[in-house]
């Protein structure tokens, strides 16, 4: 059965020193949903999403998430989170599968989940991180992000430097994950994700 | 709770293991740490003219040399634990995936073998070169363990400290200088009452104390420093 699941947040205010980033941000997404969060450079995106994944204090605002009716604390929400950001990088000294074999560990899974991975997404187990393209590490970030099944992906910039077997690889693991999770997705311009349920202009 | 104790344990050993991991196929600390601790060991025996054994003249010097060549050492090596992982851009997704106190612990520990293997290296080779006769070796390796200790979980919790400031080079000196001032100066009693072959139980009580302190601190002050 698919647990009842949804994200909300309230009036989000966010600045650095004085710039002023995110101000009076709100929305939100349920099971089986994806928000688009669009806006130009410097809108608060990566912002807003830094501060769902709980690695940013809005100063004012409230985020709240719910699994089954029972809200989650920053921890647990922190665990719930697969999180794929050009800020969220691997350790460049070990393989593409020891990376996801300590970070699965850390998370609970085995080894297997992350090979199985991967394979799905067409990554060599044995390349060092720090030997691998652009497009191969943003790969890389997907499959750490959905690593451990978590029910909220944040996505930041998804499908920045992938090839067209990419986005579709990518995409068909969005939308198995769609089947039972929610997604927000920050891009600079509209994407056709297909399970757009809701839309966040920052620039509006 | 033994199952929640078995995971953190589990967690720690992982974190462990993947510095070891990372350490090895770099070699950055491990190069760091050696290179300066033999340059800073031949100046010293050099300034001091050859072997100086236990004369009047160096007795005052013999520990304090001992613990500036290991506290310079670690100094270069240490404080990039928690650099690293700011400046690779994996510390977000440490931050999802880890515990802060696992975290915390797993990379003391690492910090710890680094620095008693630092001292297996480099003190043999101090006592040696200037002709430094031991009369208490057990509470000599008493007092290396016990300072090596505070140094290891000290410079795991300014590190992470100085790993989110900009100026981190000159920050960790600053940072350090409160924090391990009074663990070096009851470790260098200790171990020159360990060589002269005076009581040193004072010294090394106060020492494990302020391990545990700064053990304590180090686990309640983490998360905070880790997590915004």
């Amino acid at each position: 059965m698919t647990a009842r699941l949804t994200l909300r947040f309230e009036n989000l205010h966010r600045g650095f020193g004085r710039l002023r980033v995110l101000r009076g941000v709100s929305g939100g997404a349920d099971a089986g949903e994806a928000l688009l969060v669009t806006g130009s450079n410097g809108s608060g995106k990566s912002t807003l999403l830094r501060c769902l994944a709980g690695l940013a204090v809005p100063e004012r605002g409230t985020i709240e998430c719910r699994v089954d009716g029972r809200a989650l604390d920053l921890d647990q929400r922190r665990r719930a989170i697969g999180y794929v950001a050009p800020v969220a990088d691997f350790y460049r000294e070990l393989t593409t599968a020891e990376n996801l074999d300590f970070f699965g560990r850390l998370r609970g899974v085995g080894a297997e989940a992350g090979r199985r991975l991967l394979d799905e997404l067409g990554l060599p187990h044995d390349r060092l991180a720090g030997a691998l393209s652009s497009g191969m590490l943003q790969r890389l970030r997907w499959a750490g992000a959905l690593l451990h099944r978590p029910p909220i992906l944040l996505l930041d910039e998804p499908l920045q430097n992938l090839d067209r077997r990419g986005r579709e690889d990518v995409l068909r693991l969005l939308d198995e994950h769609l089947a039972s999770g929610l997604a927000v997705v920050a891009n600079p311009d509209r994407l056709d994700l297909g399970h757009v349920a809701r839309h966040l202009d920052l620039d509006g | 709770m033994w199952r929640a104790i078995s995971t953190w344990t589990a967690e720690v050993r992982w974190i462990f293991a993947k510095e070891w991991r990372c350490e090895l196929r770099t070699r950055y600390a491990l190069n760091t740490l050696g290179l300066f601790a033999f340059t800073t060991l031949i100046v010293v025996s050099m300034a001091l003219g050859g072997p100086v054994g236990l004369s009047a003249d160096a007795r005052p010097f013999l520990a304090v040399l001992l613990w500036v060549i290991l506290l310079f050492a670690a100094t270069a090596g240490l404080p990039r634990t928690f650099v690293h992982e700011e400046e690779s851009r994996t510390a977000t997704q440490l931050r999802l995936a880890a515990r802060p106190s696992s975290l915390f612990c797993g990379k003391a520990l690492y910090n710890l073998t680094l620095i008693f293997a630092l001292e297996a290296l480099v003190t043999p080779l101090y006592l040696v070169i200037l002709e430094i006769p031991v009369a208490s070796p057990g509470a000599f390796v008493l007092s290396l363990l016990a300072g090596g200790f505070g140094l290891a979980v000290g410079s795991t919790l300014i590190a992470a400290m100085i790993a989110q400031a900009g100026a981190r080079g000159p920050l960790f000196a600053v940072v350090a200088f409160p924090i391990l001032l009074p663990l070096l100066k009851i470790t260098i009693a200790a171990t020159l009452a360990a060589v002269l072959g005076e009581a040193a139980d004072m010294h090394l009580t106060l020492g494990l104390l302020y391990d545990a302190m700064l053990t304590v601190a180090g686990l309640m002050l983490f998360p905070a420093i880790w997590n915004p």
